[in-house]
């Protein structure tokens, strides 16, 4: 019987005080069983209930240069060990990216968020994690380092399904850069879940952008409706270049229903999720429109 | 009654500054040098015959101390007790197995026994034990399981456990005179305590052979069964209780205590064992689930005339308290309505899923949901309002109670709760969003307080007044957070005209303090309070004798307060207490006591047709709730919510409150979305990421409106609160969901899944 009381097993513990040296010791161990622990709100978990095999633990909490936030009118870079709470008490987040920091808000609790971190939320990869739709919607992307070099990877590309990512051994993500939205941009994030502080039934991020009465470009991402974030693509297709109205909102958040693959689980129905997600399109739709500075008719 | 001091008033509680600062020992909060680490291997089938265990490489391994399975144990089969003394004979012992034995029947039974270093080898020892299992079809819905040929759960020739009935009037004349008849099926499921500490503790032998058990347990009586398994002398085994963090009635059968009896005694060194959250869930026990069939007849006025109901509840593996379940269920099966004919039949059946017991509300919960849906259904066909139809048909005073005919001569407060709850809901909130509908819903209900009364229930309490004038307390009481330790230091405190500073209290040990009954039934202050309050009034009594004579007036003319004693209407005349107790102590005059308080006994009823009196008395409440229903998502959220209780007289109002506020919760997660979810047998719900329970941010306004009748027959008039306040909400919330919205959830929970899909059936069939 699985327990959540004990940490059975035993590894070899690391708090490295530099990049340098996190990399190099995934490098010496990319061949063995090594995990790389930020907050540990997810990994700690697993490791306790799961049959999973660890040797080596690699704890990025200790090193400075990922502790930071820098930001500039490219927009923000994020370190990898920065905790979600502070993120949500950072202005420039609550405004320029709603989506994030509504995401983030939903989150567990804040016993959780004082520990967890965005590149732990991704990295788990799991098809529900909160930060993932909005960080998707506003494309950003992940560095990701290794004692070799450096990449680049949009976060849509990163993740490829339940707890699978392209990341490898020997790397880890440093830094999650997000760009400035344009001005006549707005966006917004849902999530409905069974109680305040829980995993979503579903969770979705909209970004829109707007000309006059035109959505010039638009990105919709739901999650726990597939094996990980889906893009709507097809409703974003019916948005782009088209003139706004009540009734094409509605059409898009009937084909974004349409593009999702949920599935049945303790949390919900694929039923349910269906229904819930063209309502909450909708709903999301209008908001983001609002917040682009775009007015609603018919 | 004169005036309080100390009883009624919202004072902070003994245990409160020990909680707040973290001081307090909870049961895990404890070890001994040269400790053990127990663990319990369970059963990964629900359902298999054992053919062979091999317990040698677990016992091979470095630091194991004990490996035991059966055989091990010297009484291996005993019988369910929970706590009482009298003979109730056969209907309601059920098996009582420590560890399986040649058969599995449900997945999570406990099937061997490890002690070891540490709970790490503990851990690995458990899985090297090699259980060499035998699949078994096994039966996991309790209709099929009462069917002739379906699977035998245990070894008996059928798997119901218990028939229970009761019946007045005539049922066929009943319907033939109802101008309008219902019928119609509602669902309970399996749910959780979901206590914040899980169950375990830590035993070890003492110099004097004595097994102690330091365990958080609602039933330290339990001492008794302990000895039984192990063949020891009942005075072998001690328990001591340790403060809980809820209990819920998860902590009234045995939970660990014969595990860690069996490991210490086995290798006479001290064992801790606690169940991780899983195994709580997965292997504890678990609230009934119900499936009841109701028919309900009433004239065109509203008036009902006749009412069928037939339960079947599923016991799970092992009866535990199986059959007192459904007997309450019985009695409550019409809940608190007046009705001329009535027919009630319940059966409890075995099947091979988690086994289930008591769980606040105790059989009372769940027909509430079924008759309370009914009297709504019934208001809607009628035209009439929800208040109406309770008004013109519930109980009251000199009236009895339609199942048992059990006469309630005190004040029944229905009409009085059932206004007042709804009135209290006020205005109408409004909502911005389209897509809300607002809704009410209105439920009444009744439950015991008190043991039945032919268990022949009695508490005991210790009560001494010091030299210094400082008072010392001893009761077997359990507390389980609900403040069950604090009120009988507030008795104390009123009756002997201390302040609470001054009391001190020893609570919960078999060996040293009186003991004091169960903390289960909603009994404690009732019993032991008035077991606390007879203690105290004696002593009382000798410092007043003493007090007379000293000051030469006639005893009737003083009373106690404030550390002095003193002449009733000119308080300038007084004597400090301490000078009388010096006077008695100089003549050896008693100033302690121990006292009993007796329930009332009655006989055995024909459990055929339970009749008379069953219970001592009832506590009357009604729940009112506005809630807002989004016809898109289904989401349902609680907006206002009452809870109005005639609790008597509330002791401390604070903790009144606290209980009914806690048990509108309570009632809230039963209602919209708490299950365990059991799947042949398997649990998809082992921890709180699947099983969901109300957070403080999913918490509504709630309004507590307490009645203080003074007609209970605890101390200065109080009646139980624990278990009643949880039992009427849940089908305010789904009277409230049809209220907004037009659909009825005859299964709980009600989630928004089932909303939705019962508003597209709605919408759909144009109902
Ligand atoms: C009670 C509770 C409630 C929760 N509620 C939610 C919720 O509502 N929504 C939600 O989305 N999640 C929730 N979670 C999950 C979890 O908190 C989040 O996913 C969190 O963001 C994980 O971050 P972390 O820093 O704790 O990750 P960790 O547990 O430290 O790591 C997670 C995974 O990412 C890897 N990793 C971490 N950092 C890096 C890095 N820099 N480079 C490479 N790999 C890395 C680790 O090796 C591990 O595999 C909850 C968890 C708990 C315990």
């Amino acid at each position: 019987m699985s327990t959540s009381r004990l940490l059975t097993q035993e590894f070899e513990y690391f708090a490295p005080h530099t990049l340098k040296e996190a990399l190099d010791l995934l490098y010496k161990y990319k061949d063995e069983e090594v995990k790389i622990l930020a907050g540990g709100t997810d990994l700690l978990v697993k490791m306790k209930t799961l049959d999973m095999k660890i040797d080596y633990l690699i704890n990025l909490k200790e090193i400075p240069e990922l502790k930071a936030v820098e930001t500039n009118n490219q927009g923000l870079k994020i370190g990898a060990t920065v905790p979600l709470s502070q993120l949500e008490r950072r202005e420039i987040i609550k405004e320029k990216y709603p989506a994030l920091y509504e995401g983030i808000k939903s989150m567990a609790a804040i016993a959780i968020r004082n520990m967890a971190t965005l590149p732990g939320n991704i990295c788990n990869a799991s098809p529900a994690g909160d930060t993932i739709p909005p960080l998707m919607v506003y494309e950003a992307q992940l560095r990701i380092v290794s004692k070799e070099g450096e990449r680049l990877v949009p976060v849509e590309d990163f993740l490829r399904g339940v707890g699978e990512t392209i990341i490898r051994k020997e790397e880890l993500v440093s830094q999650v850069i997000i760009p400035a939205p344009p001005s006549n941009s707005g966006s917004a994030f849902s999530k409905k879940s069974r109680v305040k502080a829980d995993i979503a039934k579903i969770n979705l991020a909209i970004w829109l952008e707007r000309e006059g009465k035109t959505c010039k470009d638009a990105r919709i991402v739901l999650g726990s409706v597939f094996i990980k974030a889906l893009r709507a693509k097809r409703a974003e297709g019916l948005l782009k270049g088209e003139m706004v109205s009540k009734e094409l909102l509605t059409q898009v958040a009937r084909q974004a229903a349409e593009e999702i693959k949920p599935i049945d689980d303790v949390r919900s129905t694929a039923e349910y999720r269906t229904t819930l997600a063209r309502v909450m399109v909708e709903d999301t739709l209008k908001l983001a429109w609002e917040r682009a500075g775009g007015e609603l008719e018919g | 009654m004169s005036e309080f001091k100390i009883v009624g008033k919202p004072i902070p509680r003994e245990d409160a500054r020990a909680k707040a600062k973290g001081e307090l020992k909870y049961a895990d909060d404890f070890s001994l040098p040269g400790m053990l680490y127990g663990k319990v291997l369970h059963s990964k089938y629900p359902a298999a015959k054992i053919i062979s265990i091999d317990t040698t490489k677990a016992k091979q391994l470095p630091g194991v101390h004990a490996v035991l399975t059966a055989r091990d144990v010297p009484h291996n089969e005993t019988i369910t007790r929970f706590g009482q003394s009298a003979e109730v004979g056969k209907g309601f012992e059920g098996l009582y197995r420590v560890l399986a034995d040649k058969k599995v029947r449900f997945r999570g039974e406990a099937v061997a026994l490890v002690a070891a270093d540490t709970e790490e080898i503990a851990e690995e020892a458990a899985a090297l034990i090699e259980v060499n299992y035998e699949p078994l079809p096994g039966v996991f819905d309790p209709v099929e399981a009462m069917k002739p040929g379906a699977y035998l759960v245990g070894e008996g020739d059928s798997n119901i456990i218990c028939k229970f009935g009761c019946s007045q009037g005539d049922i066929k004349k009943g319907f033939a005179e109802a101008e309008v008849i219902i019928e119609d099926t509602y669902q309970v499921p399996f749910v959780d305590h979901a206590y914040l500490e899980t169950e375990g503790g830590v035993a070890w032998i003492d110099e004097k052979e004595v097994i102690n058990i330091r365990v958080g347990s609602q039933v330290i009586e339990h001492f008794r069964d302990v000895a039984e398994v192990l063949g020891l002398p009942h005075n072998q085994v001690r328990y001591i209780g340790t403060m809980m963090g809820g209990g819920f009635g998860g902590k009234e059968d045995i939970t660990v205590e014969t595990y860690l009896a069996l490991l210490t005694w086995k290798t006479k060194k001290p064992v801790r064992l606690f169940y991780t959250r899983e195994e709580s869930i997965l292997c504890h026990s678990k609230r009934h689930p119900f499936i009841m069939h109701y028919k309900v007849g009433a004239k065109k006025d509203g008036r009902l005339v006749a009412l069928e109901a037939e339960l079947i509840s599923d016991a799970g593996a092992y009866p535990y308290l199986s059959p007192w379940v459904n007997l309450y269920a019985t009695v409550n099966a019409a809940g608190p309505y007046c009705i001329p004919n009535v027919k009630i039949n319940t059966y409890c059946v075995l099947t091979n899923n988690t086994f289930t017991s008591a769980n606040r509300g105790f059989g009372a919960p769940q027909p509430n949901v079924a008759y309370e849906s009914l009297m709504d259904e019934l208001a809607y066909k009628l035209k009439i309002d929800p208040l109406e139809i309770r008004r013109k048909n519930c109980i009251t005073t000199g009236k009895s109670l339609s199942t048992t005919g059990q006469v309630f001569n005190t004040y029944v407060a229905l009409p009085e709760v059932a206004e007042k709850a709804w009135k209290a809901l006020g205005e109408t909130k409004k909502v911005e969003d389209k897509n809300k509908r607002i809704g009410r819903g209105l439920a009444i209900g009744l439950m015991s307080y008190g043991r039945m009364t032919f268990l022949h229930d009695t508490s005991r309490c210790y009560v001494r007044l010091e030299s210094d004038g400082s008072v010392l307390i001893r009761s077997g009481i359990p507390d389980l957070g609900g403040g069950q330790v604090s009120l009988l230091c507030q008795i104390a405190a009123e009756e002997l005209g201390v302040p609470m500073s001054k009391i001190r209290i020893y609570y919960s040990d078999t060996a040293l303090t009186p003991l004091a009954g169960t903390t289960t039934a909603t009994r404690q202050t009732y019993m032991s309070g008035n077991a606390t309050l007879k203690a105290a009034r004696e002593i009382k009594k000798r410092i007043i004798q003493k007090a007379a004579e000293m000051m030469n007036v006639n005893p009737e003319k003083l009373v106690i307060g404030e550390e002095k004693i003193i002449v009733k209407y000119d308080s300038a005349q007084y004597l400090p207490l301490l000078e009388v107790i010096k006077a008695c102590n100089t003549e050896g005059i008693e100033l302690f006591c121990e006292a009993q308080f007796k329930g009332p006994f009655t006989m055995v009823p024909d459990l055929s047709n339970i009749r008379g009196t069953i219970f001592p008395d009832f506590t009357f409440g009604a729940q009112a709730v506005e809630i807002s229903v989004d016809i898109e998502t289904g989401q349902v959220e609680v907006l206002k919510l009452v809870t109005c209780y005639d609790v008597g007289k509330a002791i401390n109002p604070l903790s009144v409150e606290g209980q009914m506020e806690g048990g509108s919760i309570y009632g809230m997660g039963y209602a919209l979305m708490e299950e365990v979810v059991m799947e042949k047998g398997v649990t998809l719900t082992p921890s709180f990421s699947e099983y969901i329970i109300p957070t403080a941010a999913d918490v509504p306004e709630v309004e507590a409106i307490l009645v203080e009748s003074g007609g209970g027959l605890g101390p200065y008039g109080a009646k139980g609160i624990g278990e009643p306040s949880c039992s009427i909400i849940a089908p305010a919330i789904l009277n409230a969901i049809y209220d907004a919205v037009g659909v009825r959830i005859k299964s709980l929970p009600a989630t928004p899944e089932k909303i939705i899909r019962a508003l597209k059936k709605h919408y759909f069939e144009g109902r």
